[in-house]
């Protein structure tokens, strides 16, 4: 109860920032119009049998990449002041921070589906499925993002902390969530194909998204925190000074 | 012999007589012809070396690559450890 | 004995490589749909659990690191990461060449090619954070390494419930003895192989931390001098 009051006090809070300037929602949201974009002129001219396959790719692909977008968002703001270190010493679950930061990408996430499904639907004209079974399509987007959000969350947030050079989300996040968008890209198209075992893929694609919360949750304490690190940042810099005086002889 | 479908007998109720039929069946030459072809198939699929050495050769050469990346690698530690060793007696 | 191990691993995987090429060419019995195509399967099956093992051995690796914050968990799991990116890459190149020959075009999107390819793709990750990232990003790669080993299970599902034409478990699980006894040799072979260098390549990261280690005593030590001369 006291990890669910935290959450929501977080999440409130985060809520109250980002409705102050809209930033992320409204730079993933267009990001997701730019997409659309991009797949009209690309893709807007294939046969209909041939949209049901770039359908589900470009659905999942849109929302990889806008994922992706908001999770270096979302925490560029921690990252700009070192404001998660903070956040991390406060006397918060850090369960607590993590559910409240995932809750917000998929928040963000969802309002860029908001654009990006309908979106489609206008492109495709073989999209119809999607709009003959909203409820059924509304739950296999918010699974799905779900999955998504839940390992993105994890990577961003480890990320964010480490100062200076670091190494782009996209190249470790799409490696790893790509099991998670190869369900629901089957899953998406048993729907277009209104196959009858649709509720089925659903069920998998909850299963897979409970086990990757699972262990992004439980990772994410071990990952942010895990005590100090065996060497000071400096010394790597200092190790390196040693040895190229030793090189040069006496300097 | 897929390739040659036999064609159709003559109808069953055609009447046995030794007046003169035409011989249905296959010419010799395409016999030959399609025999040819399927050894050469078989040879092809029996003794396909060119994939194997590719294959084991990719292997080999992974192996032996990752090999000389950890020689050189251990030279080059090799090397620091004596340039500390020479730096720690300098001092000394 | 400790330090010979990995030298004697590599010395009998010598001794067991002519004995398992000469099984796998002149004692088994050419696959009858397949063709001598089929040999490349004795070492391209091998290397496939290898690489799967050593994802395995890397996240389990990488958790102990997280745990324990331990050098030579680290040191195993990167070693570890390095072997399964060799084997994998193995893997995806043999693969191609040997559905050349069967089914007559290298790459055909089969679940479990594409699923092993992620594996890879994981591993490289990994590698990628591991080698260029900062030193604050190990815990990071540590957590990816975890996430690549759940994947590994997630790969042998999806083969089961995506039906394609790659040669399924069972047909492995239910291949005849006489070639299963030649698989035997060239999986001790290749294993021994991978074995050998993962604990060399051990040593090597460990002896790389002691040398860092040395340095920065070593400049401790000239630091305090000069405070000494002045």
């Amino acid at each position: 109860m006291r990890l669910l009051r935290q959450t929501r006090l977080l999440l409130v809070a985060e809520l109250r920032q980002e409705l102050r300037s809209l930033e992320v929602v409204i730079s993933s949201a267009f990001f997701a119009v730019v997409m659309l974009a991009l797949f009209a002129l690309s893709l807007g001219a294939l046969s209909p049998s041939a949209q049901l396959s770039a359908i589900p790719g470009a659905l999942w692909l849109s929302v990889a990449f806008v994922g992706a977008l908001t999770l270096t968002r979302v925490f560029d703001r921690e990252r700009e002041s070192d404001t998660l270190r903070a956040l991390l010493i406060a006397p918060v679950d850090r369960l607590a921070i993590y559910l409240a930061k995932a809750a917000l990408a998929l928040l963000v996430v969802l309002i860029s589906t908001l654009v990006l499904v309908p979106g489609l639907c206008v492109i495709f004209p073989a999209a119809a499925p999607i709009v003959e079974r909203p409820l059924l399509s509304a739950a296999m987007v918010v699974l799905g993002c779900v999955g998504y959000v839940a390992v993105g969350t994890l990577f961003a947030a480890g990320l964010a902390q480490g100062g200076g050079k670091n190494v782009l989300l996209s190249l470790i996040l799409h490696p790893l969530t790509t099991p998670v968008l190869m369900f629901n890209l089957v899953a998406t198209r048993a729907l277009l194909e209104r196959h009858p075992g649709t509720g089925e893929y659903l069920g998998r694609m909850a299963a897979l998204d409970v086990l990757l919360l699972a262990v992004a949750a439980w990772l994410f304490e071990p990952v942010l925190v895990g005590g100090a690190p065996r060497r000071a940042p400096g010394d790597d810099a200092r190790i390196a000074a040693a040895r190229a005086r030793a090189r040069g002889g006496r300097p | 012999m897929n390739e040659l479908t036999p064609p159709p007998t003559p109808a069953a109720g055609a009447p046995a007589s030794d007046e003169y039929a035409p011989a249905i069946g296959f010419a010799a030459k395409d016999v030959e012809q399609v025999r040819i072809y399927e050894a050469k198939a078989e040879q092809k699929v029996a003794r396909d070396y060119q994939h194997i050495v590719w294959a084991y050769g990719v292997l080999w050469a992974l192996f032996a690559a990752y090999g000389i990346f950890l020689w050189r690698r251990s030279a080059r530690l090799r090397a620091d450890m004596d340039a500390l060793r020479r730096a720690l007696d300098a001092r000394a | 004995m400790k330090r010979a191990l990995p030298y004697v691993l590599l010395v009998a995987a010598a001794a067991i490589y002519p004995y398992a090429v000469a099984r796998v060419f002149l004692d088994t019995p050419i696959e009858r749909q397949m063709g001598t195509a089929f040999k490349i399967f004795f070492f391209h099956v091998p290397m496939g659990w290898l690489c799967m093992l050593m994802a395995l051995i890397c996240g389990v690796a990488a958790a102990v690191e997280l745990r324990r914050r331990s050098q030579t968990a680290a040191a195993v799991a990167l070693a570890a990461a390095e072997l399964g990116f060799v084997c994998g890459l193995g893997v995806l190149l043999t693969g191609p060449i040997w559905g050349n020959a069967t089914w007559g075009k290298p790459w055909t999107g089969d679940a479990r090619q594409v699923s092993t390819a992620l594996l890879w793709l994981v591993i490289a990750a990994y590698l990628v954070v591991r080698h260029y990232g900062p030193s604050s990003n190990r815990r990071l790669a540590a957590a990816l390494a975890i996430f690549g080993a759940i994947d590994v299970p997630v790969i042998y599902q999806a083969v089961k419930w995506w039906k394609t034409q790659h040669p399924t478990t069972e047909v492995v699980g239910s291949l005849p003895p006489a070639l299963w006894a030649s698989l035997w040799p060239a999986l001790g072979a290749i294993a021994l192989t991978v074995f050998g260098l993962l604990g060399i390549r051990i040593r090597q990261l460990l002896l790389a931390d002691a040398l860092d280690e040395g340095w920065a005593r070593q400049s401790d030590l000239a630091a305090a001098k000069e405070v000494r001369h002045e």
